[in-house]
């Protein structure tokens, strides 16, 4: 008798920022760690992307038209994708400020944009990890 | 002639009241907010130490959320109750307000998971409508 094969649903990353080369590097280290990389540069693009994919990860620029107009969408994200790793890429250092946003907009994580894509993909999967190994222990004591 | 002792039976159309757990060692803040709380339809209680806190939330409450100060009997001390509640099940929604935001306790809260963060003087109608924002939000995810 024939086995189904077990098809594994792609891991998808979206990625937004209005600056294309930032879009490609982030795509390529992404796209390295097995992610299917949906790329927005824009607001409308991002949120009708959001209507037609379930993404596990999110990288999302904190400026895309204005500066702060970002954080909103990782709100979205946040919101509508509970378990995703969602992280905002700041054009500066994380200020007091900077990380408040980040709390109170539920992202997990906020890097400097000068932080090397691959560095900066490199950190969320480790995170990523720590939080699914923390959950299957969990359910295995259970 | 036997008597019969019985519970009465939960009156299931009014739903329980949301709990909360407030922390501050200022005693007028934290009569304010109870006020402020309690007038939104909250059931509050209180706790003037991270000690105290602690001792509520090892004690089998389900708290809908925690609302702390960040500096009280040492600074920071709020990262303490942040992490408290973060083992309690169901886990209540976090908020920490502060007069003394940094880099480092801002991280730590970040790290942590807390979900808000706002920085004193509170604007209390944004802190309201956060928590009730939050409190929703987990209530539907609990339902997923």
């Amino acid at each position: 008798m024939a086995k189904a094969a077990s098809v594994k649903a792609p891991r998808l990353a979206l990625v937004v920022h209005s600056d294309v080369g930032v879009l490609s590097s982030f795509q390529s280290a992404l796209t390295e760690k097995g992610f299917v990389t949906i790329v927005a540069r824009d607001l409308p693009t991002a949120l009708l992307a959001i209507t037609q994919h379930y993404f596990e990860v999110a990288v999302v620029s904190s400026r895309l038209g204005e500066g702060g107009d970002g954080w909103p969408l990782a709100g979205v994200l946040h919101l509508v994708f509970p378990k995703a790793f969602v992280a905002v890429i700041s054009p500066d250092e994380p200020d007091v400020l900077v990380l408040q946003a980040a709390i109170n907009y539920g992202a997990r994580e906020v890097f400097d944009l000068s932080r090397p894509a691959a560095e900066v993909v490199g950190s969320i999967l480790a995170q990523l990890e720590i939080a699914g190994n923390r959950a299957a222990s969990k359910s295995s004591v259970q | 002639m036997l008597e019969y002792k019985t519970t009465p039976p939960r009156d299931l159309s009014m739903p329980r009241k949301r709990l909360l757990l407030l922390v501050d060692d200022e005693t007028s803040i934290l009569q304010t907010l109870r006020m402020v709380f309690e007038n939104e339809g909250y059931q509050v209680l209180t706790a003037q130490s991270c000690a105290e806190a602690l001792h509520l939330l090892d004690n089998g409450h389900k708290f809908d959320a925690v609302i702390t100060d960040l500096n009280m009997e040492r600074e920071d001390i709020g990262l303490e109750v942040a992490r408290a509640a973060q083992r309690v099940k169901p886990r209540p929604a976090i908020v920490i307000y502060t007069g003394f935001a940094s880099i480092p306790n801002s991280r730590a809260a970040l790290d942590m998971g807390v979900d808000y963060m706002a920085h004193k003087p509170v604007e209390i109608s944004e802190l309201i409508s956060a928590l009730n924002r939050l409190i929703s939000k987990r209530a539907v995810e609990r339902f997923r």
